[in-house]
């Protein structure tokens, strides 16, 4: 009969391993379609087949709350993606003692049956069980400790807002009280009563689990201590932003809002209490001769001052710009006007000189029409008393019969004596 | 003595020293003999080691308050109140144009490019920029956002609020001066009974003592 059941018990264990790593391996295969199904309320049907779909509801990795809604992420799966990304704002945190208690007890109870009824296969199978929920609630605690100090070391990181951080800080404080509950439910002296004189229940239940929850209990109690002053930092930064926001909009309403003058109060208060700047001021001094060589080397140390040999012109820009090289040239052009009439007035007897000629004569390269322009203005531009010791004669022609428009050719410039 | 010379020149210039702007000044200044020793070399300076209630930062307050202390820290009192609202609105506009829900805390660090570039998308905070820089307090003469935004910096950084940790990077943290801010904020609105919302402190500290 042994055998029997024996080969039975394989056979359900194998048909076990093949369903199970077939439906693990659904979560592989529909990786993806499952993530978006974690992000958003509902699986999105188009990427997946019928068939696929049906394995999946199949496999109570998906379901279906009612007809007329879609389908939805079991939450177990939701539970186990949440675990495995460390997402605290869907991490549950949930140790479920009271279940956990129920389920050991009725386990210890058939395992006891079954060492009465020296049925060895049944005895291992429960002793494994209740070693599997033994560890699967350790397993719970831990992992919600984890969760907790993983909240708080990230400051909440996962809300950004302030107000959301303080309800988040909340929360996790039910848990652990939830959790320290759930710890103040496991009574050893229960348990030492059941489990008897069993050596490896009293093992599994007595010695290694009233360890492992003393850890636990410290974990907790260490979170919580953080959480709390976590809270009281929160709450101050709210504080600090409320008051100064507050006293703001106050001081804008009341614009001629004027506190007393505290630092008349015979007992001055410490923060209104600032003394005034003092600057410790120091000159270099000779009266010492261990200084003085000191500030010799100093004063040797200092940089030489750059004294420049550039002149003022040498400095100025290089290339001159366009109206001051106009201007230059209008400059040039009247200083040798100048000369010519210089030269007039040189001439022995007053000869009359042809500007043409004199202007081709020189080594000067001024065009002929700028030349006499510049000749006539000259003579226009001196005062009436110079004007008249000069005789300007115009070499002139009409430049057409029909006008009384004149040409002029040549000026001659002649002293008049 | 001789070792605190550099920290007790900042003390007498009239620096607030934190572990922001003075780690190792700072950290001296947390033992009580050397504050004791301090104390005594300030004595004939008419000075004496003062801090904020939390201790987060130390400044130098007047030994003996004689006639011109007290002339002096009137006036000193009434140039605080007037930068107090230009303070209290800037405070504010970081607080929204960076988003945060929470004051400026001593070893923030803004950025004044970010700055801009929020107030520069926002006409709202552009314009709230523009008259909190122009007024006496920042004296910003310019119509542009980057220069104003660099004269509120560094007005700020001159009155030992914000700290440059490197001259040529335009990056700024904030100092425990601002603690300071806060805690005369707070004696104010409790001497003049202001009717600004009670903070919930208490609730908490009664929680901390639960435990």
């Amino acid at each position: 009969m042994s055998t029997s059941l024996n080969s039975s018990a394989n056979e359900l264990e194998s048909r076990l391993l093949k369903t199970g790593s077939e439906r693990l391996a659904l979560l592989g295969k529909h990786s993806e379609a499952l993530m978006q199904a974690y992000t958003r309320d509902e699986v999105p049907l188009e990427s997946l087949s019928d068939s696929a779909l049906r394995k999946l509801l199949a496999a109570r990795i998906l379901w279906r709350p009612d007809e007329q809604s879609g389908v939805k992420l079991a939450p177990k799966v939701r539970e186990l993606i949440a675990e495995m990304l460390a997402d605290e704002t869907r991490r549950h945190v949930n140790a479920d003692v009271a279940e956990t208690l129920e389920l050991i007890r009725a386990l210890v109870h058939s395992y006891r049956e079954a060492r009465s009824r020296g049925e060895h296969w049944r005895l291992e199978q429960q002793l494994m069980r209740l070693r599997q929920e033994v560890d699967d609630l350790n397993g719970r605690f831990a992992d919600a400790i984890d969760s907790l100090w993983q909240r708080l070391n990230s400051d909440f990181g996962f809300v950004s807002q302030l107000n959301d951080k303080i309800r988040e800080n909340d929360r996790a404080q039910k848990q652990i009280a939830r959790l320290l509950d759930g710890l103040a439910l496991i009574d050893f002296d229960e348990l030492i009563e059941l489990v008897g004189s069993d050596g490896s229940l009293r093992k599994l239940l007595i010695s290694q689990l009233q360890q492992q929850l003393s850890n636990h209990y410290t974990g907790l109690r260490e979170v919580q201590r953080r959480l709390i002053e976590l809270m009281a930092r929160f709450r101050k930064q709210q504080a600090r932003s409320r008051l100064m926001s507050g006293m703001a909009a106050f001081m804008r309403e009341h614009p001629g809002f004027v506190p007393g003058n505290y630092a008349r109060r015979s007992e001055v208060p410490t923060l209104v209490n600032q003394a005034a700047p003092l600057n410790a001021a120091a000159a270099p001094a000779l009266d010492r001769n261990l200084d003085s060589q000191v500030l010799a080397e100093l004063l040797h140390q200092l940089p030489q001052p750059r004294h420049t040999t550039q002149t003022v012109e040498a400095a100025a820009p290089a290339q001159a710009q366009e109206s001051s090289l106009a201007a230059a040239r209008q400059q040039a052009l009247k200083q040798d006007v100048e000369h010519f009439y210089l030269s007039v007035i040189d001439q022995p007897q007053a000869k009359p000189v042809s500007a043409l000629e004199y202007l081709h004569a020189s080594p000067l390269e001024w065009p002929d029409e700028i030349w006499l322009f510049q000749v006539i203005s000259e003579y226009q531009g001196l005062p009436r008393s110079d004007q008249s010791a000069f005789r300007l004669k115009q070499q002139e022609s009409q430049a057409s019969r029909f006008n009384h428009l004149r040409l002029i050719h040549d000026v001659e410039l002649q002293l008049a004596v | 003595m001789i070792e605190h010379g550099p920290l007790l020149e900042r003390l007498l210039a009239g620096e607030f020293i934190c572990p922001i702007s003075d780690e190792s000044g700072y950290r001296h200044l947390s033992d009580e003999e050397t504050r004791e020793s301090i104390d005594a070399y300030l004595r004939p300076l008419n000075r004496r080691l003062a801090s904020n209630e939390d201790g987060s930062v130390y400044f130098l307050a007047w030994r003996q308050l004689n006639d011109s202390a007290r002339d002096q820290l009137s006036r000193q009192l009434g140039d605080t109140l007037n930068s107090l609202l230009p303070l209290l609105e800037w405070l504010q506009l970081v607080q929204e144009a960076l988003g945060r829900d929470t004051l400026a805390a001593p070893g923030d660090v803004l950025k004044p490019a970010e700055f801009s570039a929020k107030c520069e998308d926002n006409q709202s905070l552009r314009e709230r920029l523009e008259r909190l820089a122009t007024d006496s307090f920042f004296g910003s003469q310019s119509d542009q956002l980057d220069a104003q935004v660099k004269q509120v910096f560094k007005r700020l950084k001159e009155h030992g609020y914000l700290l440059q940790p490197h001259s040529e990077r335009q990056v700024f943290v904030v100092t425990g001066k601002i603690d300071y801010l806060v805690d005369l904020v707070r004696f104010i609105r409790d001497e003049e009974n202001l009717p600004i919302d009670a903070d919930k402190e208490e609730g908490s500290g009664a929680q901390e003592a639960l435990l």
